[in-house]
């Protein structure tokens, strides 16, 4: 059955569902850097990213897709990042954002 | 008098055995250099770059001076093993040619000379052998019981920290340590029994070993000298005492000007040789701003590199303050080494930076100085402020490029094994840099500055913010207040170690207060605890690392922590008790303003068409 056209579409449901095991290669991401499940998507590493003065980049939102299991939007995000590291400075939490946005961008290498 | 000579055999298989295997392990490591140098290098072989190495491998591989300028102690410990070994090596080869007149005997015969001939005269030069081989026993003794104190005490020899050694290391310790109390032992017996000897085994042989049941142990020792100099040259070319060959050679190839790979490649080429050139003298040790705190130092991550195993978060956590580069008295090129490491950890990390502006150079704007403030600089603006405020009093022009938009310089990316993927950020510097027509790059962080220095084609100078504002300063453009202030100052690491700035902030602190001296200054100062190439090391560990260095700072209790960097003064302010100033605020703040001469150039750029 066809979907009516109301000329607007929605994305579909995007919860985190605990009981679903992580993918294999998020969670080789994760034991690379542990500290990515202590981001409380505060936006601090967004409001200071060098990158994110010219592209949509944000940490936060990456760490958002990866842990969904997006690993090709977090990965396509991650490739404008510059290594700066002032999202690292900044962190409240100490998430070593450095290392994550490195294994994060190679996912998509790998995957090519 | 002929003897039996079976017993040289364990020694002659050790010998031959480490000659084969050595000779295989640099042959394979040399393997594919024609490539790199195709014709060059008979030329330079005999060049006078030769006798330089020759030069340097006398001084570091036998007298051992980097280490004795560092540690007197240890240095002599190094030197009298390498100098006493020497000696009766040398010795023995003289001593067989005077006495039986024939240059050329197998290798064995000057090895155990004294249990074929034991009673050799020769008159006054007979005796001078004799003493002279005694000598160099000597002196190997005295390093091998400095040895053994620093395994029991390290204190002794003014160390904190001394190598942990895996086991064939331990293994190949023990032989070496055995070699030469056997050697002594064998000789006073030999000598006890046929009467003779130098100084040493002579009266030791007179005091001891006279008595005719001794003549039952004399062949028994000789049989363990000979065994364990075997087993030692058996486990050498597997051990941590490779090093004794591989450096000289090492040193050799490098004045010939071999450069090791920017790729990690521990078995080939000139960083083969690098890798196993680590004695784990553990120099390294000390300096670690880390030490005590993480495993991650220079010795161990080369026999981590060694055995293929753990390299990677050794590679990935340690923060490239480059002390123990520094330390280091082989030279090996670590930082080069972490680096390609870290590089081969993430070689399949891609960036992708073709978002960034292409900037046409359709003006070419003047003024004195291109002020680049960097990825930090916009962390800090305070420390920019100040640098503008400086530059204002000083009556210099200047136009700050990344005010608005800032791109990185590619450090951190360099610094993470991945200078390739910074080639579009370093173009669009150099891009917007060329836009202008200036005197110089005039750059408020470090790491910019190296990255600056080393990685872009400029064609006018790059200078750190501490070095322009002593010029100023020296020349009267800007003049301060002495106050009763008293400061202490951390030098960050991409500024002292790995741009050689040490003089510039001191001059500008002695300047505005007292300049407090602290334990860690200059080349060994401690780590901020956050530098862009640690990547793997948590918050936790690195605020481990930050508190050991600030108290070290705050010992002298100054009223102000000073820095250079704006990575260190963000990172050590953030628990620091002390407030923590940028060189430049500090100036800042003590700064004789001449309002009346100060003008407004930063208005006055003039716009060419």
């Amino acid at each position: 059955m066809s979907r009516p056209d109301f000329g607007f579409s929605w994305s579909g449901a995007r919860a985190l569902d605990p009981s679903q095991p992580l993918s294999s290669e998020v969670q080789k991401v994760l034991d690379g850097e542990p500290g990515l499940l202590d981001c409380i998507s505060c936006g601090q590493c967004a409001a200071v990213c060098t990158a994110g003065a010219y592209t949509s980049m944000s940490f936060y939102r990456v760490v958002l897709h990866l842990l969904r299991g997006e690993t090709k939007e977090a990965s396509m995000m991650s490739h404008g990042c510059m290594l700066c590291g002032k999202c690292r400075m900044t962190c409240p939490r100490g998430v070593n954002i450095h290392n994550a946005v490195m294994l994060i961008s190679a996912l998509m290498h790998t995957k090519a | 008098m002929e003897r039996s000579a079976v017993f040289v055999i364990p020694f002659m298989a050790g010998f031959v055995f480490a000659l084969t295997v050595l000779a295989v392990r640099y042959l394979w490591w040399l393997r594919g250099l024609r490539k790199q140098a195709p014709g060059k290098l008979p030329a330079v072989l005999f060049s006078h770059k030769t006798l330089s190495a020759i030069n340097e491998i006398f001084n570091e591989a036998i007298l051992h001076r980097r280490i004795l300028k560092r540690n007197r102690r240890m240095g002599f410990m190094h030197m009298s093993l390498a100098v006493g070994w020497g000696m009766m090596i040398l010795g023995g080869k003289f001593e067989t040619w005077f006495h039986t007149g024939r240059f050329f005997h197998d290798t064995w015969y000057a090895v155990f000379f004294r249990y074929f001939e034991p009673q050799v005269v020769g008159g006054l030069a007979g005796a001078f052998w004799l003493h002279y081989m005694d000598l160099g026993l000597l002196v190997v003794l005295s390093g091998v019981t400095l040895a053994v104190i620093k395994r029991i005490k390290k204190k002794v020899l003014g160390i904190k920290n001394t190598t942990r050694h895996s086991r064939v290391n331990r293994l190949a310790l023990t032989f070496l340590w055995l070699v030469f109390p056997l050697r002594l032992l064998a000789e006073a017996v030999t000598f006890g029994q046929y009467g003779g000897g130098g100084f040493l085994t002579g009266t030791l042989g007179k005091l001891c070993f006279t008595s005719p049941m001794c003549a039952v142990v004399e062949l028994p020792l000789w049989w363990a000298y000979s065994l364990v100099l075997g087993a030692f040259f058996v486990v050498l070319p597997f051990s941590r005492y490779l090093h004794i060959p591989t450096e000289m050679v090492l040193i050799l190839l490098r004045h010939w000007g071999l450069r090791a790979s920017t790729e990690l490649k521990p078995e080939e080429g000139l960083q083969a040789f690098e890798v196993h050139a680590c004695s784990a003298c553990g120099m390294c040790l000390d300096v670690c701003p880390a030490i005590g705190q993480q495993p991650f130092q220079a010795a161990y991550f080369m026999q981590a590199i060694r055995s293929g195993k753990g390299w990677e978060k050794m590679a990935t956590d340690c923060l490239s303050c480059g002390a123990c580069e520094n330390a280091c008295p082989v030279n090996i090129g670590i930082e080069n080494m972490r680096v390609a490491a870290r590089g081969k950890v993430h070689q399949d990390y891609m960036a992708k930076h073709d978002y960034l502006p292409t900037l046409s150079t359709r003006e070419r704007r003047s003024a004195n100085i291109l002020l680049f403030t960097g990825c930090m600089g916009r962390l800090k603006p305070g420390i920019t402020e100040a640098v503008k405020q400086l530059l204002e009093e000083a009556g210099l022009s200047w136009v700050h490029l990344d005010e608005k938009d800032s791109i990185c310089c590619g450090r951190p990316m360099a610094l993470a094994g991945r200078t390739d993927q910074a080639a579009t950020m370093r173009a669009a510097n150099e891009a917007l840099i060329g836009s202008y027509r200036a005197g110089m790059l005039v750059t408020t962080c470090p790491i910019c500055l190296n990255q600056f220095r080393n990685e872009y084609k400029l064609n006018i100078p790059v200078v750190h913010h501490s070095e322009l504002l002593w010029q100023l300063m020296s020349e009267g453009r800007i003049k301060t207040e002495t106050g009763l202030e008293c400061f202490s100052y951390h030098d960050p690491c991409e500024l002292g170690r790995k741009g050689g700035h040490y003089n510039e902030p001191r001059e500008l602190l002695s300047a505005c207060g007292n300049l407090l001296p602290v334990d860690r200054e200059k080349s060994e100062s401690l780590c901020c605890g956050n530098t862009p190439g640690s990547l793997s090391l948590s918050l936790k560990d690195r605020q481990n690392i930050t508190a050991a260095t600030l108290k070290v700072l705050e010992a002298p209790h100054p009223d102000k922590i000073v820095t250079a960097c704006p990575l260190c003064q963000h990172n050590l302010s953030r628990q620091s008790k002390v407030p923590v100033k940028d060189i430049a605020e500090v100036l800042a703040g003590v700064l004789i303003s001449t309002s009346t001469q100060a003008h407004y150039t930063h208005e006055a750029e003039t716009i060419e068409a």
